[in-house]
């Protein structure tokens, strides 16, 4: 009974320390949103500036990385149901299955993990060096406030970073895939690319833009939050870096499959199965 | 920017996490119009002190006024008016690394549109130029020796020419003859009707012999008036 007591104690104590920390973290991006557009002394200019930096970090200098990992997955993923749909003879079947496999999935999920991997420890190591070097005190002082010069620029530009990129990263995987195998299977370019577009819905945009835009949105809110953290010493980066790399990556993909149960448990609703 | 008249502890309490507090029930109402000189044991509070005065750490009970209101209460935003009139020099750090030595004079100028660019741009070369770092205004942070990093920021401190200036120990890492110019310049802009009220902390009497101050001092949790007042001083 007492180890069934302490058991039930610790999973409260979980949960109550998630909950605490999902809740700071939502003030800190209700403040950082508040602090931008309520205050109209602050430097607009300034802040857009930030933002651009924090797209070319996150999503220009990402190309090649997104590039590499899109011709792959999406080479891969194309050879293999070319080659199973035929021998099913089901090829027409081809682009609802990418769509379902790279629009849905493989997408914005391969996409949040570079993203996490390139610019959330870079983002997390960023401001937590900032905290360590006064740097944040300083612009305190100088009447700027953190949330709005740090954290607002940060999730607006990775945000817009992180569709940019995913958006790239099907392109790329479907297309660039296709021509990459092109040798090895037969699948006519003309018959590939109308199964594609008849396939693509307004719910997989839905779907797509939904998973982007909060997966960046965790990326970098939880990023920032870790770096924030930090407080004096140049000890904590590594530590908070790590933090926000494990919490990202935790929160990531259990958003993804939860967004995406509940997208096919719709569906089967549509179809009366449920 | 709004006119500072005043600046009063009242009952202050202020403890570092799982520390002993610094100040206790401290009431102290600050002289004005002076170059304070806050003299204290080390790790008394004298660094802490100017951080209550520059409200970059809020005390635990009582208040810290300006002109007779309560700052403890306020938001970041409405506290601004004030901030804006408040010039920080940290001992250390306090530099922004990704940007330039120039940029990070010119950040509180364009950030709150006090200066256009062109203007922003003159008036943070005039000074560097006459601290003699002018030629380090394009580098970062990291690549500048640490005196010209401690120079950009005391003077960015001074930039939006403030009529409180906080200097915590602004001679460590700093050459005498630096010291020297940056005392010179907050003479002229003193004389010019900017920086009225100027508290520092410091260890180095061979350089505060320059000037004349008054002095406080930090002993047992409270802040004292230093007997003997106005110490003599060649400059003003």
């Amino acid at each position: 009974m007492t180890f069934l007591l302490s058991q039930i104690d610790n999973v409260g104590r979980s949960v109550a320390r998630n909950l605490e920390y999902t809740a700071r973290v939502l003030l800190m991006v209700y403040l950082s949103f508040r602090a931008s557009f309520v205050d109209q002394a602050q430097g607009f200019r300034t802040i857009f500036s930030v933002v651009s930096m924090q797209i070319y970090f996150t999503g220009l200098q990402a190309l090649p990385l997104i590039s590499v990992l899109a011709l792959g997955s999406g080479g891969v993923v194309i050879l293999q149901s070319s080659t199973n749909l035929n021998l099913l003879g089901g090829t027409e079947m081809i682009g609802k299955l990418l769509v379902m496999i790279i629009v849905r999935e493989v997408g914005p999920l391969l996409t949040a993990l570079v993203v996490i991997a390139r610019s959330g420890t870079a983002v997390a190591s960023e401001v937590g060096n900032m905290g360590a070097n006064r740097e944040i005190e300083a612009l305190e002082s100088m009447g700027i406030n953190p949330l709005s010069f740090i954290v607002f620029p940060r999730i607006v530009g990775g945000v817009l970073s992180v569709v940019g990129l995913a958006v790239y990263f099907v392109v790329i995987s479907l297309l660039g895939g296709y021509f990459l195998t092109r040798l090895m299977h037969n699948l006519p370019f003309w018959f590939y690319l109308d199964s594609l577009t008849r396939s693509v819905a307004f719910e997989d945009i839905w779907l797509f833009l939904l998973k982007n835009t909060f997966s960046g949105t965790i990326i970098f809110v939880v990023s920032c939050y870790q770096g924030l953290s930090v407080k004096r010493s140049p000890t904590e980066v590594p530590i908070a870096t790590t933090q926000a790399v494990v919490k990202s990556i935790i929160y990531v993909v259990v958003f993804n499959l939860m967004v995406t149960t509940l997208f096919y448990l719709s569906q089967l609703r549509k179809l009366g199965v449920l | 920017m709004s006119d500072i008249l005043s600046l009063r502890f009242e009952n202050l309490t202020f403890a570092y996490p799982n520390e002993a507090p610094l100040f206790e029930s401290a009431s102290f109402e600050f002289p004005m119009n002076e170059i304070v000189w806050i003299l204290s044991e080390n790790g008394a509070g004298r660094s802490t002190l100017l951080q209550l005065l520059a409200v970059l750490l809020s005390p635990q009970r009582g208040a810290f006024l300006i002109n007779e209101q309560d700052t403890t209460p306020m938001t970041f935003e409405e506290f601004l008016p004030y901030r804006l009139n408040i010039g920080y020099g940290f001992d250390l750090g306090g530099v922004i690394h990704n940007r330039t030595m120039l940029e990070n004079l010119m950040l509180p100028l364009i950030y709150h549109e006090v200066l256009p660019y062109p203007d922003a741009k003159k008036r943070a070369e005039r000074y560097m130029d006459r601290m003699g770092i002018l030629r380090y205004k394009d580098l970062r942070p990291s690549l500048v020796p640490g005196g010209v990093r401690k120079v950009i920021c005391l003077i960015r401190a001074l930039i939006l020419h403030p009529q409180v200036l906080l200097l915590d120990d602004p001679t460590v890492g700093l050459g005498f003859e630096s010291g020297l110019r940056f005392f010179d310049l907050v003479s002229d802009l003193r004389a010019a009707g900017n920086l009225r009220h100027v508290f520092l902390s410091s260890f180095d009497e061979k350089f505060m012999l320059n000037m004349q101050f008054r002095q406080i001092a930090i002993d047992d949790k409270r802040i004292h008036h230093f007997p003997g007042d106005i110490a003599p001083g060649v400059a003003s």
